[in-house]
């Protein structure tokens, strides 16, 4: 009786142990997972904020505007440019459509 | 065994257990006994220990579990320590962030051969002289910088090169990726990462345990137009400084403000001291014309005057040893609205007479020109206002001499006389549109009103053609003060020209100033280097330009719905004498 018990707890107890230790060992291989991912995702948002950077920096007013100056035929707007659809005449051939673009 | 001789136990026991056939056996029974008895305290004290140990386990491993995840959670989601926030503009551009940027450092007992090395390093730093990082690399230390601060290029070159004895070390730097663009209102950040100046100084606290970037109310693309032109006409006039100022009508929000000459913020070290002055915020000026809109304003509100009302301008004021005249001087009768269009001293100096010194100063007060801006910056002017407030002072203040205020009082104050009335705490911070923050009624709406109309008038008629924007329906104020020179006295050819416009007119949206310090005439202006001259065109263009990225459409000012709001019901008239006697 005592030996059969015994035997039992012997086996019970180094299925434990076993268990324990994969259980240990893959917290260790996933913690050091976790750290590599954390390491990676701070090194990614610092290029990130790097790229920002530089993102703002070539975005400079000044830059994109000797840019255009010198590569695009951009000119500032001019007033006269700017209308609204009141201002549109009607258009005679489609009454209906005409009511629905002047909202 | 020795332990037995004192336990005495009556052979009673065996009795009671009702086994008469069992006998006691003397000593070596009872010492079983006692063995017996001894085992089962310690197994009861082993069982219920072990049963607490496994009430706890239960209890850490599957009671408290809701709570415990919360470490590893936290790992996960939070592996960013950033350092200082980022400074974004209103539209979320970045201003200022901090980046974790490498730097050269040597240890020269590493070195095998300083010369080839200092070679071949400076073959990718450039700018570094081959003579002195040779020495460097020579040195009798274990530690010597070589370069702070590399671009991770830089980085990647030296790296390549594989020169033996060079390390790099992380540091955390500010960086200010627009320059100068807003270089007063960002300010810097020292080398430790402290706010030296403009808002890193102000929200340096807020900004050190901040993940959250930091919104102003600033728009990027203003500034920039602003800066230009402002610019622009300084260097037209060959001013020795100017500011500039977009400000947000109905909420305060500072939209763009400059003060030239900027500073790189990124080497705000080497800047002098007049380049990181805030002519803006922190200068105080005499701001001359332009306080003839807190005058007439106040004469109107005080009921002292009206928009039919007049004074005569005829002949100029003598008190004490001062003469005040006019500079585009009519001499005749002039109504409200002309003293206000041609600018003359003598009419508001009259009108101020009428509400008196008391008023004024009650008025200055509720305007808030009698104390520094409350604007989040650390550089912000005290206004010199005069003590006693004596006749003289009403007489002079106005228009605009004898009391000193900031540019952004000076917008703040216009804002407040043409949106209604309301006095809106001046901005830098990007506010909430669902949240209104408190203003406070300082004046009527029908006064405001009326004061948009003279404000129109002055740039379809007046002194402020220069500044019309087609089609945004500008109305403003020139103001060309003589700045005071040494003993006192003012100097007649130290200028301080500066135009203070809003627009669209009719509801207004956006208040612009420019301000051109010590402007001198050239050829297009004839040598004048008045308001009107020098920054009412640089209005213009900075309304022009920057209409359509506020999202102001142009308006047809010859409509009649504008007109109707606009035009003075009675318009001023030749002989108007007559309406006096009102």
């Amino acid at each position: 009786m005592i030996r059969r018990s015994m035997v039992l707890w012997t086996i019970l107890a180094s299925l434990f142990a076993v268990a324990m230790f994969l259980i240990k060992h893959e917290v260790q291989v996933r913690e050091a997972r976790l750290d590599a991912l954390h390491r990676d995702i701070l090194a990614s948002q610092e290029a990130i904020q790097v790229l920002r950077a530089e993102w703002s920096y070539l975005n400079q007013p000044v830059r994109i505007e000797s840019l255009i100056r010198r590569h695009m035929d951009l000119r500032p707007t001019d007033t006269t440019q700017l209308g609204g659809y009141d201002a549109l005449p009607v258009r005679l051939s489609d009454a209906s459509d005409q009511t629905e673009v002047a909202q | 065994m020795s332990g037995f001789e004192h336990n005495q136990l009556p052979p009673r026991q065996v009795d009671d257990a009702g086994m008469p056939t069992v006998r006691i056996e003397g000593a070596t029974k009872q010492a079983i006994e006692v063995g017996r008895n001894r085992l089962l305290v310690a197994g009861a004290f082993f069982a219920i220990a072990f049963t607490l140990v496994a009430v706890r386990l239960v209890d850490v491993a599957v009671l408290s579990g809701l709570n415990e995840p919360s470490v590893a959670r936290e790992a996960a989601s939070s592996p960013l320590k950033k350092g200082r926030a980022d400074i974004v503009d209103r539209n979320g551009v970045l201003l200022a962030t901090s980046l974790s940027v490498p730097s050269l450092y040597a240890d020269p007992k590493d070195v095998i051969d300083a010369e080839v090395s200092a070679r071949r390093l400076t073959s990718v730093l450039t700018h570094l002289d081959p003579v002195e990082v040779a020495a460097k690399l020579r040195a009798e230390k274990r530690f010597v910088w070589i370069q702070r601060g590399l671009t991770p290029r830089q980085q990647y070159e030296i790296n390549a090169l594989g020169i033996p004895g060079l390390h790099f070390q992380r540091e955390e730097r500010r960086v200010y990726p627009q320059g100068s663009l807003a270089s007063h209102v960002v300010g810097f950040a020292g080398t430790d990462a402290t706010g030296l100046g403009g808002i890193e100084k102000q929200f340096d606290a807020t900004l050190r345990d901040g993940a959250e970037p930091l919104a102003l109310s600033m728009d990027i693309r203003v500034q920039h137009i602003l800066r230009e032109e402002v610019g622009r006409q300084m260097a037209a006039f060959n001013g020795i400084g100017g500011a500039g100022v977009v400000l947000n009508a109905n909420t305060g929000e500072v939209v763009a403000m400059v003060s030239l000459p900027d500073f790189d913020p990124n080497a705000a070290g080497v800047a002098s001291d007049d380049s990181r002055f805030n002519r803006a915020s922190l200068g105080v000026y005499e701001m001359g014309s332009t306080f003839k809109i807190f005058n007439t304003a106040l004469a109107l509100e005080a009921g002292t005057a009206t928009m039919t009302s007049g004074y005569d301008a005829t002949k100029p004021i003598r008190i004490a040893r001062f003469t005040i005249n006019d500079y585009h001087a009519k001499r005749r009768w002039l109504s409200v609205p002309e003293i206000f269009q041609y600018s003359s001293n003598i009419g508001s100096v009259k009108m101020a007479l009428d509400y008196g010194a008391e008023a004024q100063r009650d008025f200055m007060d509720k305007l808030g020109f009698l104390k520094p801006v409350a604007v989040e910056l650390p550089e912000r002017g005290a206004p010199m206002a005069p003590k006693p407030w004596r006749k003289i002072s009403t007489m002079t203040i106005a228009f605009g001499h004898g009391i000193a205020v900031s540019p952004l009082h000076l917008v703040s104050g216009v804002a407040t006389v043409v949106n209604g009335g309301i006095q809106w705490p001046v901005t830098l911070v990007k506010r909430d549109p669902e949240v209104r923050a408190l203003g406070r009624q300082v004046l009527s709406r029908k006064t405001s009103v009326e004061m948009r109309k003279l404000l129109r008038l002055v740039v379809e008629t007046g002194t402020g053609r220069k500044a019309s924007a087609d089609g945004y329906l500008v109305g403003g104020k020139t103001g060309t003060a003589e700045k005071p020179g040494k003993g006192g006295s003012y100097a007649r050819k130290s200028l301080l020209s500066s135009f203070v416009s809003a627009f669209p007119m009719h509801d207004p949206r956006y208040v612009v100033l420019v301000m051109i310090d010590e402007p001198k005439g050239n050829k297009e202006s004839h040598g004048y280097a008045t308001g009107g001259w020098v920054a009412a065109p640089a209005v213009k263009r900075i309304i022009a330009r920057s209409a359509p990225l506020l999202g102001i459409h142009p308006f047809d000012e010859e409509s009649p719905e504008i007109r109707q709001v606009l035009d003075i019901q009675s318009p001023p008239e030749k002989g108007r004498k007559r309406l006096a006697s009102f």
